[in-house]
């Protein structure tokens, strides 16, 4: 793991969990593989706090543990995972377009906490739908889990690896960690439960819990002691599977850039006709005949099948390949290019880089070395129409940024530099891998500064909480405008055009960081693609 | 010697031109510090995409970042004792549930992976019934607190299932323990109050 990942998950961690789990996390990702009890003694924490921190890590699919010989058991932290963290809003909102807010929530629950059954999704999701509703309605449990049983069979949600249920056939000491498993076919399999319910409001008084006493507590949340009937079938979040539908968002979204809204609709047809029958490392989609796609355009486009097919030509002869021909029967047969689709992208998002980093010359002269390859600086001049001295000092500066890189060819075996020929050329995947290793740098940077800006301004920041809160309290008890007034101006012009200040900055921290996954997202689809080729 | 051109003119070893500089042009300045942190850009970066789904995003973000600090699997770091213990502190507590993970019992898979540091809660209650029937406070006033200590230590562990129990037998510990000592070590009948420390003043102190 390089140090910008290893940071960066630092602070994920510590922004979601707190600060020992990041300190177990962290010390996990560094190290690789150990035992709880190398890791209390590496760390300096107690066993007690690195129990509770591996139970917060397992239970969030963060670390897995495996029994090793001699019955140790061995804990590995799965640092891309945590950097999924980021993405959580994206998968949450995806959700939302697809499902509306049944499935939305559904989802946040479970990537909120790891792991749950479905009885618990069922309730909680129905609560908080309660909650938002008018007065006297409340949330049948029967329309959550319709929407969660949509969500499974359609993979967005699957069900957790679990204990197998063993025959008594060893009669040994049970092993120190159970060994979970999963069949494919019950991955998505939902249990048949008849949940009957509906949604319960939080009555107000809950709220007030604040001078009761911790012994009372527990009370309120062993209400019901009903036996859970799928008690041991936990589901998660499939995040492959939203990945899969982003990546085809964003080659529909790329053909509707290059050619026109018809065309991204054909091959959004496509890719959803192939969305089960293709696995998501696939280098290219089934073959797809004329005919079948053309019964399964959406209904509100009536378009001719000469049309059609005149389309399905257009796209295949695109010189960016994103949809290859691969046969004459049924009408022709085509398929889609996965791994041609993400190299184009990752090639725009380089190529986009240089431009904004370095000017649109440079990214002329990006462009024609990588449509040549292989390419010495005289033939850059001439080519690209770039005077000599600039054409030199833009190549040496994407060199130096690593975008580029140079290929000797020796005239002697000497390897003398003047008998040498330097080539220069662009390698994607280097450059790829380069680009990353800076977003992981940007969104660090991101969140620091953003957590810069918040404890600057914490005391300013809980003035103003603790003046609504009071605001709201006398607002609920009634009280007059005057009143009020005067509470509001607690909070002088100047502090409030800092508190101003303080949400416009941190919103666009906040949205850069969203944005910069979005790159993050595409050169790590790239790179995972190209390394499962080679 | 005969491969100077002129005293103390440096020759290339390779051809200049192939660089792209031209003969006896001048160089670029040496560089003697490493490039500045913060270096200016000459292009601004592009704005931020904005949008219904960009904003919809931002406000799931910050609300998922409030939420996470209130659920159960933030894990707090132990404050480190304060010198006056402010009344406002306790009614500005936040209260969290104690999530237990379910699941096959953890114990076992706990127990292979450390020592026997912890001492089973079981074989604590047990022998602490044990000592109570005796009634003898004397000898096990440390071993007591010992159990205590580590009683507490597994308690706030997984392992146990009800911390109501154990805190009232706690409380009831700590009672008797108190009686214990005012009976057994000061005043038995019929002694003087100073007669202890007198018996020792007889050696020389130091």
């Amino acid at each position: 793991m390089t140090q910008a990942e290893i940071k960066l998950c630092s602070l994920l961690l510590q922004e979601h969990f707190g600060e020992i789990v990041e300190k177990i996390g962290v010390h996990l990702i560094r190290t690789g593989s150990q035992s709880l009890r190398v890791i209390a003694h590496d760390t300096g924490t107690s066993l007690d706090q690195v129990k509770k921190a591996l139970c917060v890590l397992v239970q969030h699919n963060l670390v897995s543990y495996q029994v090793h010989k001699r019955g140790v058991v061995e804990y590995e932290a799965q640092c891309s995972r945590v950097l999924r963290m980021l993405r959580y809003p994206r998968y949450i909102y995806t959700t939302k377009t697809l499902y509306s807010d049944t499935g939305e929530l559904i989802v946040e629950e479970l990537l909120l906490n790891g792991k749950l059954t479905m009885s618990a999704v069922v309730k909680k999701v129905a609560d908080r739908l309660t909650e938002t509703m008018e007065d006297g309605k409340t949330m049948d449990y029967a329309e959550v889990s319709n929407t969660f049983v949509r969500l499974a069979d359609t993979h967005f949600v699957q069900r957790c690896p679990s204990v197998p249920t063993t025959e008594n056939s060893d009669p040994g000491p049970p092993p120190p960690a159970p060994t979970l498993v999963i069949n494919e076919k019950d991955m998505y399999l939902v249990p048949k439960l008849s949940l009957i319910g509906k949604g319960k409001r939080r009555r107000s008084s809950d709220e007030d819990a604040a001078g009761e006493p911790k012994a009372k507590r527990p009370k309120y949340t062993t209400d019901n002691k009903e036996p859970i009937p799928d008690d041991g079938i936990y589901w998660q979040a499939n995040l492959d599977r939203f990945h899969q539908h982003f990546r085809d968002q964003a080659i529909v979204s790329a053909v509707a850039n290059r050619m026109d809204q018809t065309s991204s609709e054909i091959v959004r047809t496509m890719l959803r006709m192939s969305e089960i029958t293709t696995s998501s490392s696939a280098p290219f989609t089934q073959p797809l005949s004329s005919n079948e796609i053309f019964r399964s355009l959406p209904v509100g486009y009536n378009i001719s099948k000469q049309v059609l097919d005149q389309y399905l030509t257009l796209l295949a002869d695109d010189p960016l390949e994103f949809v290859g021909k691969s046969g004459d029967s049924g009408g022709g047969m085509y398929v889609i290019n996965l791994h041609k689709a993400l190299a184009s992208l990752a090639t725009a998002t380089l190529e986009s880089v240089v431009q904004e980093r370095f000017g649109s010359r440079c990214a002329r002269i990006f462009r024609l070395v990588l449509q040549k390859k292989h390419i010495e600086q005289k033939q850059v001049e001439d080519f690209a129409m770039i005077p000599a001295k600039e054409a030199k000092d833009m190549l040496y500066k994407m060199l130096s940024e690593n975008f580029m890189s140079l290929q000797e060819i020796p005239k002697t075996p000497d390897h003398a530099p003047s008998r040498t020929f330097y080539l220069y050329t662009v390698t994607i995947l280097s450059a790829a891998r380069m680009l990353l290793h800076r977003c992981y740098k940007s969104i660090a940077n991101l969140i620091e500064r953003r957590q810069f800006e918040t404890k600057e301004n914490k005391r300013l920041l809980e003035k103003s909480q603790r003046v609504e809160a009071i605001i709201a309290s006398m607002q609920a008890t009634g009280a007059e405008e005057a009143q009020l007034q005067e509470i509001e101006e607690m909070i002088t012009a100047p502090e409030r055009q800092q508190l101003e200040t303080l949400k416009r900055n941190v919103n666009k921290l906040d949205a850069s960081e969203i944005q910069v996954d979005e790159t993050i997202f595409l050169l790590e689809s790239y790179i995972e693609c190209t390394m499962k080729r080679q | 010697m005969a491969g100077n051109k002129g005293r103390g003119r440096a020759a290339y070893t390779f051809n200049i031109e192939a660089v792209g500089f031209s003969k006896g042009e001048k160089l670029p300045d040496v560089v003697l510090k490493p490039p500045p942190l913060f270096p200016d850009t000459d292009y601004k970066p592009v704005p931020l995409k904005t949008g219904e789904g960009e904003e919809y995003m931002l406000a799931l973000k910050q609300e998922l970042r409030e939420t996470m600090k209130r659920m159960p699997y933030f894990i707090e770091t132990p404050e480190e004792r304060q010198d006056i213990e402010r009344y406002s502190k306790r009614y500005m507590k936040v209260y969290k549930e104690e999530w237990i993970p379910a699941g096959p019992k953890p114990k076992k898979a706990k127990d292979a992976g450390k020592g026997t540091s912890l001492t089973n809660t079981a074989d604590v209650l047990k022998k602490m019934e044990e000592l109570e029937k005796r009634g003898d406070g004397e000898k096990s006033d440390e071993e007591n607190e010992e159990k205590e200590g580590s009683k507490e230590k597994s308690k706030e562990g997984d392992d146990d299932d009800d911390d109501d129990a154990a805190e009232q037998e706690e409380y009831d510990e700590e009672e008797q323990e108190e009686e214990n000592d005012y009976i057994n070590s000061y005043f038995e009948d019929g002694d003087d109050f100073g007669a202890d420390s007198d018996d020792n003043m007889d050696e020389a102190t130091y």
